[in-house]
């Protein structure tokens, strides 16, 4: 019974962990995204 | 707001199962026949259920993008797949534990194990799928497609153990007219149903958030090649 509670949980956990991941991946994205398009936006 | 629900829905879904625990392990007494593992139901049905119902969802949303153009409803359909797929892989391995203990194998190529890992192996193409096509428009119609075909395997799953003899049990929860659980052990099935659904909920809306962050990444690259 144990087995199956800490596979279930395990299975939960690993995917929040990937989910923070992609999360702050996304996030170094935006901010660098964000860089780039206000350095072309800056005049010449 | 959002954080707020969050937050919300994260201290329902912790008190639910906190009680729930204390009910599987200290209140109830063993199964006649089974002894102790079959309180591995309690977490198998309900990630099962939300599975079915996330893939469910996940294709009407679909649907709804197809006729609106919305791309918000693509990406709930998105959202809610991705996270039905932790929901199923938990039904599936969480069964398996079971049989292996119950029947002596790991697997069994029965009618509802055999759809169920079809119906798992189909969304996680579906995922795969929306990985390779870059344009957003043709990515969600290809992605509903798939969505209809895999939730057809789901609706097949469901019914197979009322339409085949299988080696999985026929169905047990009243409200299938199953009615093989004893009065009392039954109810901390819905409970840790609505537990996992508030956890479900809260790995949507956090996927959603995700989805929002990328399609504004996608606008300022459109804006800065523009220049």
């Amino acid at each position: 019974m144990l087995y199956g509670l800490t596979a279930a949980w395990l299975i939960v956990v690993v995917y929040v962990v990937l989910l923070s991941l992609r999360d702050r991946k996304l996030r170094k994205e935006l901010d660098r995204v964000r860089r780039m398009v206000e350095t072309a936006e800056k005049p010449k | 707001m959002r954080t707020k629900i969050i937050l919300l829905l994260a201290i329902v879904s912790a008190a639910l199962l906190a009680w729930n625990l204390q009910t599987i392990f200290l209140r109830l007494p063993d199964e006649l026949n089974q002894g102790a593992i079959y309180r591995i139901i309690y977490f198998h049905v309900p990630a099962n259920i939300l599975g079915m119902t996330g893939f469910g969802l996940g294709m009407l949303f679909s649907l709804v993008y197809l006729v609106t153009k919305n791309l918000r409803y693509d990406a709930l359909a998105e959202s809610l797949t991705e996270v039905a797929l932790v929901f199923a892989s938990i039904g599936l391995v969480t069964g398996s534990i079971w049989a292996r203990i119950i029947w002596g194998v790991w697997w069994a190529w029965d009618v509802r194990l055999t759809s169920w890992l079809v119906c798992w192996l189909i969304f996680a193409g579906y995922l795969m799928l929306r990985h390779a096509i870059e344009e957003p428009i043709q990515r969600a119609k290809f992605a509903a497609v798939v969505s209809v075909f895999g939730t057809v395997d789901a609706y097949i799953s469901y019914k197979s153990i009322e339409w085949y003899r299988n080696q999985h049990p026929a169905p047990v929860l009243s409200i299938r007219n199953g009615g093989g659980m004893a009065p009392g052990m039954e109810a901390p099935i819905w409970w840790n149903l609505l537990a996992l659904t508030c956890l479900a909920a809260i790995l949507v809306i956090v996927r959603m958030r995700q989805q929002g962050i990328a399609r504004e990444i996608d606008t300022l690259r459109r804006t800065a090649h523009s220049y």
